[in-house]
């Protein structure tokens, strides 16, 4: 049975793969082998029956099991349900195993289409998904992009202003590529010196190249060391990100590394790489990773497994770029350098020119009277057109100082009547031609007149201001004052009517013409001259004045004193409108004053001559003479009068007074004294003692005096000089008057010495607070000891007047506390240092303290009181009274709050700050003198305050002015002005705080404000 | 081109680097250790068919076990533990240091080295204990920085064990 096995197996494969059984052969097949079995069969089955149900029977037996799987298959395969789910079962195993080129080809377009749809129906979706892949490369590849940006920016800016800068802006320009390009392209020299691809698992290098002749240390000791550099800054920076270093920089070389999935590939640059290289370098990498993914990730260290990856290499290290040494392009220089200078000079010319132009067009514009309407430039030539003043400056005129060419310019002027207050102010000038007493100016704009004028003048001067009013300056005549000739006339008038000696009997005015009539004394003044101070014009007056004698005393008085001559020594007054005469006067004149006085008794005013004398000449003469005899050391011999002169003759001492000095103030005629004088010593003592005084020279010690006839002597003098004395004694008492010298005493030096300090001593005795204990003289030295209080008088200083030589006075002092009540004074008055308002005096031995004292003093006052009790002193305290400051500080508060304000630029206050002035003058007043009682002085400083409105200085001295003012407002309430200080503090100290830019100031700041200040 | 990375890990002051010095291409200096904490150096080990050439990556070392930088044995095919003699609880670093690693990233072949063999006067790992270490089927050398005994060897007998 072994050997059929064979067979049957081949036939059942064949029959599974049928579907249809070929049943004929299957029994012929049958049959085949019953006759292999039993060879006797042979003959047996010839024929194959068609049907035959055994034949079903074994088939079932032989394939049933398969026919029954093959239609599960087939049912499996038929229903889709089915399928998918077998498929599914498989789907991941089958993947897995396919050729990874073959199933990428044909699960490619599926995929893609899967996307498309995908974003179609929801493109969050796939953003979400490739959201973390995609982040990391957007923000690198941002980065890089503003590196580029940056690096472009920089050596742009780096060369901009240099010759390279110049020579590729050319090239630029040259090549029509922008700017930074060519800067990129010359100033980015870099040459990639090594490539290194490492293993990102291990840190093994993979493939290294390097170019020609670049040279390093073992590559792959490097590129460990670089993959462990990387981990240490991953590692102790806690870098979780998927990526490695970007660049590191040493001097000229940078390390440029880019991270793939399995390797990284570092590149070593020498230079300055433009940052488009990444991009290169990325690119090599993403194509070696492509090529050789499976090689990397199983990248175990032998780098045979990875053979073409070191070409991939090579093209980075191919990438260089190096810069390109060019002939410098010196004609091309020279040409535009020439361009260049001959262009900037026309410029600068042109330039120049106008400038100049412009210049004179502004100096136009500033002219007043000058508007410029148009100008230009044109050819070299200028041109300008415009309107100006025939008042205004000559524009020709200011060419000069501007160097344009006068002959270049061409203008055109039309005249017109300029607005400006100073055009329309010469205008007026020339129009009105005001008198003399019209002043015109411009102030703020406006042209204002002033002064007295004519009601004429004024009536023109009216028109003209309503002709200006039409768009002209404002002119402004309310200050002048209408004075017509009429009212100057009527002044006139009534001011000859107060003229004394002056009548006005009539006067009128007709057709401009003025007509007086009247009295006026010779002596009065002259209406004529008083008619030229009036602005009267003489020519139109008609006067008619007649004379006549006034009979009011001061004309009276003149007339009388021509008429009369009245000597010197009589003096004519007017009292109580009589005429009154006083003096002496010859009896001549006497009479023909009274004459005249009787004239006057006829209406005019009494005429007093009782107050003068009737002196004649012989009278006077007598008067002189007795007056010669009374002299002393004069005898007159003989006197008489013949024809009226007078002749004298006797004797007189020369010490004697002049009897020619006598003759003046007498009244006699000197020309007609003869005189005949015989000097002669006089034995009159008198006369005597100022013979001896100037013989004798006595000392400042001796008194000369006449006692009873007698002249006496009294006083110290040496021998020598009473010994003259005594010679000079001896000779007078020949019939002169006795000179006594017995009271002389004679002084020897040293007496006088000992004298001299004896009354050292006893003025040092006579001291307060000075007691001499002992004193002494011996050998021409004096000694002296005693006690003396500090506040007494220097014994020392006491020497100098009593003639001691203080080189022989020897003193010894012991300081001591004189309780006498002066000192205890002037030690009080040093330690307590009382205030003013204190008065220390002593009454009867007692120390009394009056006034008024602050409570601190009064406590010290007392306890110095008690502690002089146990001496002896009496020091009264019971006077002194308690000082109330409380009500002055009061009162100094009041004032402190008192502001006095102003109107805006005015530095009078108004009139309602008249009550806060009144207010605050009496506060002053009150405050000074409260203050003065107790001791001290008080002053008051004015600030000024101003707003911000204005400029600055002016702001100043406005602050300063009204603090002035109020000062003055309040000397004027009786503070008294050395109590009032000034100072004005501007826009610095505003009671408000101001916004400068305010246009209208705040009123609050316009303002005196006062402080008290105690001295 | 046959490269393999190469993780030196012992504790402070066990003598890694002074053990190497002498038979490795070193480029960089010393101060990487303390500054970046890591040195690497090179050692080529020569087979009659291969040179494989040893990247040694010599970890700082340190006794606290807390400090040091795992991520630095990423992508490591071998190790080199190496114990100072005199100091037993060197050896306890060491093999704290190998299981942290193997925790990490799988285990790799390694050898053990017990340096600073010449202080025979100063040896304080017993006998036996090594003889126990050694029937687990570890490699371990006693090494000596100073006469450079076994270190070659060692070198030669990881380099086969990684490049197999």
């Amino acid at each position: 049975m072994t050997s059929s096995v064979e067979p049957i197996s081949l036939s059942q494969r064949q029959a599974s793969n049928d579907t249809g059984i070929d049943r004929e052969a299957l029994a012929r097949l049958l049959v085949e082998i019953a006759r292999n079995v039993d060879p006797d069969n042979h003959a047996l089955y010839e024929g194959v029956p068609a049907a035959d149900h055994r034949l079903e029977r074994l088939r079932q037996l032989l394939v049933g099991g398969e026919i029954s799987e093959l239609a599960r298959v087939t049912h499996l395969l038929d229903e889709p349900e089915q399928l998918a789910a077998a498929v599914g079962n498989v789907l991941p195993e089958a993947t897995a195993r396919a050729s990874h080129a073959q199933l990428g080809e044909a699960l490619a377009p599926a995929v893609e289409r899967a996307a498309q749809r995908s974003i179609q129906k929801n493109p969050n979706t796939l953003t979400d998904i490739l959201y973390p892949v995609f982040l990391p490369a957007i923000r690198k590849s941002i980065g890089e992009k503003i590196d580029q940006t940056f690096q472009s920016l920089n050596e742009s800016l780096r060369h901009i202003f240099t010759w390279h800068g110049l020579k590729w802006r050319f090239e630029a320009w040259r090549t029509g590529t922008s700017f930074s390009a060519v800067v990129l392209k010359h100033s980015l020299v870099y040459r990639v010196e090594h490539v290194f691809l490492i293993s990102r698992a291990s840190g093994l290098l993979i493939a290294h190249v390097t170019s020609q002749d670049a040279t390093s240390e073992d590559p792959q000791l490097i590129s460990s060391m670089l993959s462990a550099i990387q981990d240490f800054v991953k590692d102790s920076f806690k870098e979780k990100e998927n990526s490695g270093l970007d660049t590191i920089r040493f001097g000229e070389l940078r390390l440029w590394s880019e991270v793939g999935q399995f390797a990284t590939l570092v590149a070593v640059i020498r230079g300055n790489p433009p940052e488009e290289l990444h991009e290169v370098i990325r690119d090599v990498l993403l194509r070696i990773h492509q090529e050789s993914s499976r090689a990397l990730e199983r990248f175990d260290g032998d780098s045979s497994q990875l053979p073409g990856v070191e070409t991939q290499l090579q093209t980075c290290v191919e990438l260089q770029h190096m810069d390109s040494k060019e002939g410098f392009p010196w004609l091309v220089v020279t040409a535009v350098l020439l361009v260049l200078i001959v262009a900037g000079g026309w410029f600068f010319l042109s330039w120049q020119s106008a400038h100049r132009w412009q210049t004179y067009l502004s100096r136009l514009a500033a002219q007043p009277g000058i508007v410029v309407s148009d100008q230009k430039i044109r050819g070299g030539d200028f041109y300008v057109a415009g309107l100006r003043d025939p008042l205004a400056a000559d524009p020709r005129s200011l060419l000069p100082g501007t160097d344009v060419d006068p002959a270049r310019v061409h203008s055109n002027w039309q005249f017109y009547q300029s607005f400006e207050p100073q055009f329309v102010l010469k205008r007026l000038s020339a129009s009105l031609a005001p008198p003399d007493s019209v002043r015109l100016s411009v102030v703020d704009g406006r042209i204002v007149a002033e002064g007295e004028a004519t009601t004429t003048w004024i009536n023109r001067a009216r028109a003209a201001a309503q002709q200006l009013s039409a768009g002209g300056p404002v002119f402004d005549i309310s200050r002048v004052r209408d004075v017509s000739a009429e009212d100057r006339w009527q002044a006139y008038v009534s001011r000859l009517q107060t003229q004394p000696g002056i009548i006005v009997a009539d006067q009128n005015v007709r057709d401009g013409q003025f007509y007086i009539t009247g009295l006026r004394d010779p002596l009065a003044a002259d209406p004529q001259s008083l008619l030229a101070e009036t602005q009267v014009d003489p020519a139109r007056v008609h006067a008619s004045w007649q004379f006549y004698q006034s009979l009011e005393p001061q004309f009276v008085l003149k007339r009388l004193t021509a008429s009369l001559t009245p000597p010197d020594s009589v003096r004519l007054s007017v009292a109580n409108d009589r005429i009154v005469a006083a003096g002496e006067a010859t009896t001549a004149w006497i009479n023909r004053a009274r004459a005249a006085a009787q004239q006057l008794s006829a209406g005019g005013p009494v005429f007093d001559i009782s107050g003068v004398r009737d002196v004649s000449p012989e009278e006077r003469w007598q008067a002189y003479v007795s007056r010669l005899e009374t002299q002393p050391g004069i005898i007159v011999a003989q006197q008489n009068v013949r024809d009226g002169q007078f002749y004298i003759t006797g004797l007189r001492d020369p010490l004697a007074v002049d009897p020619q000095s006598l003759l003046s103030g007498t009244q006699v005629d000197p020309a007609r004294v003869h005189a005949s004088w015989q000097f002669y010593q006089s034995l009159e003592p008198a006369f005597v003692l100022k013979r001896l005084t100037a013989s004798l020279y006595p000392m400042d010690k001796v008194r000369l005096s006449i006692v009873d006839g007698r002249i006496v002597a009294e006083g110290e003098a040496p021998d020598t000089w009473i010994d003259r004395a005594r010679a000079a004694a001896r000779q007078l008492s020949e019939g002169g008057p006795e000179f006594d010298i017995s009271k002389v005493r004679d002084v020897s030096p040293d007496a006088r010495a000992a004298e001299h300090w004896q009354y050292y001593v006893s003025r040092l005795e006579a001291q307060p607070g000075i007691i001499v204990a002992q004193q002494s003289a011996r050998g021409g030295q004096f000694y002296i000891s005693g006690l003396r209080d500090p506040l007494a008088a220097d014994p020392q200083a006491l020497l100098s007047g009593t003639q001691v030589d203080p080189a022989r006075v020897h003193s010894q002092w012991q300081f001591y506390q004189s309780l006498d009540p002066k000192f205890v004074v002037k030690r009080l008055t040093a330690s307590l240092s009382p205030p003013k308002s204190v008065r220390l005096s002593i009454v009867q031995g007692r120390i009394v303290v009056v006034g008024e004292a602050p409570a601190g003093w009064i406590s010290r006052a007392q306890a110095a009181a008690d502690q002089l009790s146990a001496d002896g002193v009496v020091l009264d305290v019971s006077q002194l009274s308690e000082l109330n400051l409380a009500e002055l500080n009061h009162l100094r508060e009041a004032i402190q709050t008192t502001d006095i304000f102003f109107d805006s630029g005015r530095v009078v206050p108004g009139p309602e700050q008249t009550p806060a002035l009144d207010r605050l003058a009496d506060q002053l007043k009150e405050f000074a003198e409260n203050a003065r009682k107790a001791g001290v002085t008080a002053r008051f400083m004015l600030t000024g305050h101003s707003d911000t409105t204005g400029r600055e200085t002016a702001n100043a001295s406005i602050s300063a002015a009204r603090a002035e003012t109020v000062r003055a407002l309040l000397n004027k309430r009786g503070v008294a002005p050395e109590l009032l200080l000034v100072r004005g503090a501007g826009t610095f100290e505003p009671a408000v705080p101001e916004n400068e830019n305010s246009r209208t100031g705040n009123s609050t700041n316009r303002r005196v404000s006062v402080t008290v200040n105690l001295e | 081109m046959l490269q393999k990375k190469i993780c030196m890990l012992g504790g402070f002051a066990v003598g890694k680097t002074s053990l190497v010095r002498r038979f490795v291409q070193s480029i960089f200096s010393e101060n990487y250790l303390t500054t970046v904490g890591v040195k690497i150096d090179k050692k080529s080990v020569a087979f009659p068919d291969k040179t494989v050439d040893l990247i040694l990556w010599d970890l700082a070392g340190e006794d606290d076990i807390g400090s040091f930088r795992v991520s630095y044995v990423r992508g490591a095919t071998g190790l080199v533990l190496v114990v100072d003699g005199t100091r037993p609880a060197t050896l306890a670093v060491a093999l704290t240091l190998r299981e942290r690693c193997e925790a990490e990233f799988g285990a790799m072949p390694f050898i053990l080295l017990f340096n600073k063999s010449d202080l025979t006067d100063r040896w304080a790992i017993p006998e036996g204990e090594i003889d126990e270490l050694k029937q687990r089927g570890w490699q371990i050398y006693l090494t000596s920085a100073l006469s450079g005994e076994h270190v070659d060897d060692a070198f030669r007998q990881l380099a086969s064990m990684v490049a197999k």
